[in-house]
């Protein structure tokens, strides 16, 4: 394994331990949140009827920390179709009942994902920050069948990310850009939803979902995440 | 190390939603085949606190905004739906579903009406009532309900998006509207779909200003009290 690569296994690491240990940290600390603009020691309740807010059981301590969370997500995301798109053949997608070849789709999906992480990863160094890298990934699927499957899991879940992680953003205009990826990944999980026979959209809100339910779902698909105990510094 | 079978992973998407619903009581059970959850509307439950950053008055705004588009949207496939018969639809070659999918758009639209309806008043403002519209040929041909639904969610997305910013100051509002913004998303997807145009146009979904979503919707309203963000002047959506 090179040298490379293992340091992006270890930035992907050290994010995701990074999380996780912050959330431990947090997690019913009143006091912790006194120096912080985030409403860390309300508690969860439902705000009104059909509306969900995913309280903060993890936060970021800057816009940076937000935008590496969501650049983990689309890492993830862009590899997946990336590997999937190399291993399957266009005839195993097979013809699509919604207009266009399914490989089509998911190459145009693959496209977004990739770009998502570009802008990302731009938006990361122009503010100083050091971007999280690529990792080793491994979505456990055998067939056609089970790749849509897991597609579906992951575009849902990114929405869902992204719908928790919005309030923890600071600039506007950061907001917006990330308003603007949400919406396409709304549109990608609405479209794998109707490949595998779901309801493209199954609520009238959507589910935030917090980072530690985020990382919860992703976690294991990443494979240099999981496969050493040794705590980061 | 920990290699998981699809099973398993998706088995944890659904656990860990229906863990965060069962949580907050608002999920009954009501899980259908395609494991789409429907939400039950709770009581009323909590007020909310406008933030440091920006008035009540101000949130009122944004929320009337989107309510003021909302009541358009349900208005249209209340209205719409209503005066077709389901061999409209399938004479144009579509299944029975895409009826449902549709009636299924208009039950989230209400949804979004009586949410945000009941947010607004809660918080002491006064909610948008729904107006007059004139959606023209739209009610009497079946193409031209489905290519104005399709511009109407769109718009409505890029809405969402150019307006998240106006409720930055508020976690709790701003969550919200983001948990609508996506359902929007869902619908404009899907209503590209049954155009044949592409779901997913972008990579990167346009927002829209105030003045650029009142200008489209504009030419449907006959009367009616058309509210923009009251901080829109001051803060321009990027792209």
């Amino acid at each position: 394994m090179s040298l490379l690569h293992e340091r992006m296994m270890e930035e992907v690491r050290v994010e995701l331990r990074r999380l996780a240990s912050r959330r431990r940290f947090l997690t019913g600390s009143a006091t912790l949140a006194a120096g912080s603009a985030l409403a860390l020691a309300v508690n969860g309740v439902p705000l009104l009827p059909g509306l969900q807010v995913a309280r903060a059981q993890t936060t970021f301590a800057d816009d940076i920390e937000v935008l590496n969370y969501a650049l983990t997500l689309e890492h993830l995301e862009a590899t997946f179709y990336r590997q999937g798109l190399e291993q399957f053949t266009d005839a195993d997608f097979g013809e699509s009942p919604f207009g266009r070849p399914i490989s089509e789709r998911l190459t145009a999906i693959r496209d977004h994902e990739v770009a998502h992480v570009e802008a990302l990863t731009a938006t990361i160094n122009d503010l100083g920050g050091d971007p999280v890298a690529e990792a080793d990934y491994d979505f456990g699927y055998t067939d056609v069948a089970t790749f849509l499957q897991t597609a579906q899991a992951l575009e849902n879940t990114g929405v869902s990310a992204y719908d928790g992680a919005g309030q923890f953003i600071s600039d506007p205009a950061l907001l917006t850009t990330a308003g603007s990826i949400v919406a396409v990944e709304a549109r990608h999980a609405a479209y794998l939803n109707l490949l595998n026979g779901a309801l493209p959209f199954p609520a009238p809100f959507e589910t935030p979902l917090t980072p530690d339910e985020v990382l919860a779902i992703a976690g294991p698909f990443i494979v240099s995440a999981t496969a050493e105990s040794t705590p980061a510094a | 190390m920990q290699r998981q079978t699809h099973e398993e992973i998706l088995g944890r998407v659904f656990q860990a939603r229906d863990q965060q619903a069962s949580r907050r009581g608002l999920l009954r059970g009501a899980v259908s085949a395609g494991g789409a959850a429907t939400l039950a509307l709770a009581p009323m439950v909590s007020a909310v606190n406008a933030q440091d950053g920006a008035s009540d008055e101000d949130i009122l705004s944004v929320l009337n905004y989107a309510l003021t588009l909302e009541n358009l949207e349900n208005a249209f496939y209340r209205d719409g739906l209503a005066s077709f018969t389901v061999e409209a639809f399938t004479a144009l070659g579509f299944q029975t579903s895409v009826v449902d999918y549709l009636a299924q758009i208009g039950s989230d639209e209400l949804a979004h009406v009586t949410t945000l309806t009941q947010v607004i008043s809660d918080l002491g403002g006064t909610p948008v009532a729904e107006g007059q519209y004139d959606f023209g040929d739209a009610f009497t041909d079946a193409p031209t309900f489905l290519a104005t639904a399709m511009a109407l969610e769109n718009t409505g997305v890029a809405a969402y998006t150019g307006a998240a910013q106006y409720l930055i100051d508020n976690d709790d509002l701003l969550t919200a509207a983001l948990t609508i913004h996506g359902v929007e998303a869902r619908h404009a997807a899907y209503l590209n779909i049954l155009n044949e145009e592409d779901p997913f146009p972008e990579a990167f979904d346009a927002p829209m200003t105030p003045d650029e979503v009142v200008e489209i919707a504009t030419p449907f309203i006959v009367s009616a009290d058309v509210v923009t963000p009251a901080g829109a002047a001051v803060a321009t959506p990027v792209a």
